[in-house]
C-alpha cells in the first residue's frame, strides 16, 4: 500500500493560446472504499493563479493551509498578488523544508502570468513531493492516473488551443484517464483561465476565470 | 569452514523471468484488423536491441502480437505456429480465428503453474460476417472449394402468393469481419474490438478508448458514433497510439511495425498509396496480410 | 471494532455510535456513550484506539468549552472540524499519534444549515452528507447511496439510519448489540431512542 495511493485522485493542467486549464476529479476513498464524490483537490490562490493538490487527503488540506497562510503573507509584504512562477517556487521551498519527512502530495499550478509588456501569458508547472518543479510548455500531470492522463493528453493535446477547445481537451483527456483509474473519478470539475485584451468575448466579461463542474456519476 | 565451524545454510535464487519492454496493439475495423508493436526489446535501462519483431504473422487471415518476456514470446509463437501446421496438414485448410484463439488459450492454461510471461493479443479476419448477395462474376471466378468460404446453398424464394423453390444453387458469399482477441498470461481471453497491451497499456489504452469506442463523446443531435472506423483512420491512430507512447514511456520506441489483415472481397483501395507497404499473404484467393513498418523516435 | 454512522436531512445531523467497550475479544462495558456534546449545537462521535479515544476526546470537549468561554460564543461546526483536523494533522507527524476517528455533526445557527464532517486519524477532514467509519462503513454506505434523502424529515432520517443499523446486525459477523443516537438541530443537541 503506497501513501500516494491511499485516498486516490488526480490533477492535470494545460497550456493554451492566451489561456490556461487546471483540472482534478472529485473522488476521496480509503483505499479502495469511496467516502466524498465532492472532495475539492484544485484550490484558487489568487484572481489568476490555482493550485491542484493531488495525493494524502490530510495533506491537502494541510498544504492547502499553509499556502493561504504564505501567500497571505506574500501579499501584506509585497503589497502585491504573488505571480504564477513566484507561487510555484513557494510550493517547491514549502516541500523541500520537509525533505525527509515530507507532505505526500504532488501539486499542479496553473496561472496567467504578467509579461513585461502587461499582457498575460499562461503558466503551469507541478513538482513532486519535495519540490523538485518541471516547467512544462504543455501539460502537466500528477496523481493516481498520471500514466493515464500523460498517455491521453499526450495524443489529444496540441499547441495554441482556444480556450473552448482547451476546454474539451483537458476534460476529455481527464475523463477517459480516470474512468481507467479505479482511485480516481467521481465527478469532475474543471477551471479555465483566459486572457482577452480589450475583447468582447463572452469569457473575458464577467469574471477572469471560469469554473465548469461535470456531473458526478452517483448522487453526491 | 575452514576452521571446522559449520556455515549458514545459503539459500540461492534464480528468477527465469524478465520484462522486456515494449508495447502492442490491435483494432478491429468492419472488415479489417490493424495489428501493431514497437521493435524495441529492453531490460532495464539497456536497450537489448532495436528491432525484435512483436507481431507475427501466423496465416493470410491471423496475425499474432506478443508482449512481456521477449524469450517466452518467441517461443511461444514458435509453439503456435507449429500446432497450426499440423492443423493444415489434417485439415488441408487454415484454422479459423476463433480456433485459434481458443488453441492460445489451451497453450496458454497448460503451463497455468509455470506461464509464459507473455500478453498475447491476436487479430485477424473472423469467419462471421455478414453474408453477401452473390455477384454472377463469383461463381465463375471461384469454384466452390472447402478453403475458400463461399458456401453453396438451397433457397426458397417467395414470390407473391407463390413459393417458388429455386432448382438451381444460388452463390452466397461470406465476407469476414476484423476481429481481436486479447489473452492474459494463463489464457483468459476476450473479444473485443480494441485492445492495447505491455509497457504503455496505461497510457494507450484510455486513449483508444476514447478514440475507437468514443468514451465521453456525446455524438452531435441526430446522429450516432460509428461502430466501427474506416481504415485510414484506424492507421492514423494506431500511429498516435505510439507515438505518444514513444513520447512519454522509456520502454518504447525505435520502430513500429504495423500488420494489416484485410477480409476477402475488401478493396485493398486507399492501401497502395501507403508508403513502404509490403504484402505477406501467401495464398491467391484468400484474405490478405500486409505489413507496414514506421520509424519511431530512438531516445 | 466500533461502527458509528451519521447522516444529515432537512435541518438536523443524525448522529449513532454502538456502546460497546471491547478489550480484545471481552465485552467490558455494554452502555459506554461514545458521542459527545461539544458545544450546544455541537455533536462528535469518536472511534478507534481505546485510550487514545477518551483522551482525545476530553481533550477537544475541554478546549472547545474554553473558546466558548473566551469568545462567549461557540465554535461554528466548520471553524470546530477545521480545528479538530488540525489537532490530529499535528499530532499524526508528532512521537505518538492519535489513532481516532471522528463524525462530526453540528447546525450552524448563523446560516441555519445543519453539517457534517467525516474525519480520520490521518486528520482527512470532508464534508459529506451522510458517512460512517468502522466495519458499519461497508454496509451503510452502499444503503445511504441508495436511501438517503437530504430534504427528509426526522422521522425519514431516523428509519433510515435504523435500516442500516439492521443491515449491520444482520449481515456483520461481530456486529454490536446497542447503539446511542443523537441528533442536532436548530434546538441544540438531544438523545434519542429508536
Amino acid at each position: 500500500m503506497s501513501i500516494m495511493e491511499y485516498n486516490g485522485g488526480s490533477v492535470i493542467a494545460m497550456v493554451g493560446k492566451d489561456c490556461v486549464a487546471i483540472a482534478s476529479d472529485l473522488r476521496l476513498g480509503v483505499q479502495s472504499l469511496s467516502i466524498s464524490s465532492n472532495f475539492q483537490k484544485i484550490f484558487p490562490v489568487t484572481d489568476r493563479v490555482f493550485v491542484g493538490l493531488p495525493g494524502l487527503a490530510s495533506d491537502v488540506t494541510t498544504l492547502h493551509e499553509q499556502f493561504r497562510y504564505r501567500v497571505n503573507m506574500y501579499t501584506i509584504k509585497e503589497e502585491r498578488e504573488i505571480e504564477p512562477e513566484t507561487f510555484a517556487q513557494l510550493v517547491s521551498s514549502t516541500l523541500y523544508e520537509r525533505r525527509f519527512g515530507p507532505y505526500f502530495i504532488e501539486p499542479v499550478i496553473a496561472g496567467m502570468q504578467k509579461t513585461p509588456s502587461g499582457s498575460l501569458k499562461p503558466f503551469i508547472a507541478a513538482t513532486d513531493l519535495i519540490g523538485c518543479l518541471n516547467f512544462a510548455k504543455d501539460f502537466v500531470v500528477a496523481g493516481t492516473a498520471s500514466s493515464k492522463l500523460f498517455g491521453v493528453a499526450e495524443g489529444l493535446w496540441e499547441p495554441d488551443l482556444e480556450a473552448e477547445d482547451l476546454f474539451e481537451t483537458i476534460s476529455q483527456t481527464l475523463l477517459n484517464a480516470v474512468d481507467r483509474d479505479a482511485f480516481s473519478g467521481w465527478g469532475a470539475v474543471v477551471h479555465l483561465m483566459c486572457f482577452f485584451e480589450g475583447s468582447t468575448h463572452p469569457l473575458a466579461q464577467p469574471r477572469r476565470s471560469s469554473t465548469n463542474r461535470i456531473a458526478s456519476p452517483v448522487a453526491p | 569452514m575452514p576452521d571446522g565451524s559449520f556455515a549458514h545454510p545459503q539459500q540461492r535464487h534464480f528468477n527465469p523471468y524478465t520484462e522486456n519492454g515494449g508495447t502492442i496493439l490491435a483494432i478491429a475495423g468492419a472488415d479489417f484488423s490493424v495489428i501493431a508493436g514497437d521493435t524495441r526489446q529492453s531490460e532495464g535501462y539497456s536497450i537489448q536491441t532495436r528491432y525484435a519483431p512483436k507481431v507475427f504473422r501466423l496465416t493470410d487471415r491471423a496475425v499474432l502480437a506478443v508482449n512481456g518476456f521477449a524469450a517466452d514470446g518467441n517461443m511461444f509463437v514458435k509453439k503456435v505456429k507449429q500446432r497450426l501446421e499440423w492443423y493444415r496438414h489434417a485439415h488441408a485448410k487454415d484454422m479459423p480465428l476463433r480456433a485459434i484463439a481458443r488453441l492460445i488459450q489451451t497453450m496458454l492454461y497448460a503451463q497455468r503453474f509455470f506461464p509464459y510471461y507473455v500478453y498475447n493479443i491476436l487479430g485477424g479476419i473472423e469467419e462471421d460476417g455478414k453474408y453477401h448477395t452473390s455477384l454472377p462474376s463469383y461463381s465463375t471466378a471461384f469454384p466452390p472449394h472447402p478453403l475458400s468460404r463461399v458456401h453453396w446453398i438451397k433457397r426458397e424464394w417467395k414470390c407473391g402468393p407463390k413459393v417458388l423453390v429455386a432448382n438451381t444453387f444460388r452463390l452466397l458469399v461470406q465476407l469476414g469481419s476484423g476481429a481481436v482477441y486479447s489473452f492474459d498470461p494463463v489464457g483468459s481471453y476476450e473479444r473485443e474490438a480494441c485492445r492495447a497491451a505491455g509497457a504503455a497499456q496505461s497510457l494507450v489504452q484510455p486513449f483508444l478508448d476514447n478514440q475507437i469506442y468514443f468514451k465521453n463523446q456525446t455524438a452531435p443531435a441526430g446522429q450516432s458514433h460509428p461502430t466501427h472506423l474506416p481504415l485510414q483512420d484506424v492507421l492514423s491512430i494506431v500511429i498516435d497510439s505510439f507515438t505518444s507512447a514513444t513520447e512519454r514511456h522509456i520502454e518504447v520506441g525505435d520502430g513500429l511495425e504495423m500488420y494489416v489483415v484485410l477480409a476477402k472481397g475488401r478493396s485493398p483501395q486507399g492501401l497502395e498509396s501507403i508508403a513502404g507497404i509490403q504484402e505477406v499473404t501467401t495464398k491467391s484467393d484468400s484474405d490478405r496480410v500486409f505489413v507496414i513498418r514506421r520509424e519511431l523516435k530512438k531516445d | 471494532m466500533d461502527v458509528s454512522f451519521a447522516i444529515t436531512g432537512k435541518g438536523y445531523v443524525i448522529l449513532a455510535a454502538d456502546t460497546t467497550a471491547a478489550h480484545s475479544i471481552i465485552k467490558v462495558k455494554l452502555d459506554e456513550d461514545k458521542i459527545k456534546a461539544l458545544g450546544p449545537h455541537l455533536l462528535m462521535a469518536y472511534s478507534g484506539e481505546p485510550g487514545d479515544t477518551v483522551q482525545f476526546a476530553e481533550y477537544i470537549e475541554r478546549n472547545i468549552r474554553l473558546y466558548q468561554i473566551r469568545n462567549t460564543y461557540a465554535l461554528r461546526p466548520s471553524s470546530a472540524a477545521s480545528w479538530i483536523r488540525r489537532v490530529l494533522a499535528d499530532s499524526l507527524r508528532s512521537r505518538k499519534p492519535y489513532a481516532v476517528n471522528l463524525l462530526l455533526g453540528g447546525y450552524d445557527t448563523n446560516t441555519h444549515t445543519p453539517h457534517l464532517y467525516w474525519v480520520d486519524y490521518l486528520g482527512t477532514l470532508v464534508e459529506v452528507p451522510f458517512a460512517a467509519h468502522g466495519y458499519g462503513s461497508y454496509f451503510a454506505l452502499s444503503l445511504l447511496d441508495r436511501y438517503h434523502d437530504p430534504e427528509a424529515p426526522l422521522e425519514e432520517g431516523l428509519a433510515t439510519l435504523k435500516r442500516c443499523i439492521d443491515e449491520v446486525s444482520k449481515r456483520l459477523v461481530v456486529a454490536p448489540g446497542n447503539y446511542k443516537v443523537k441528533v442536532v438541530d436548530k434546538d441544540g443537541v438531544r438523545e434519542v431512542e429508536l
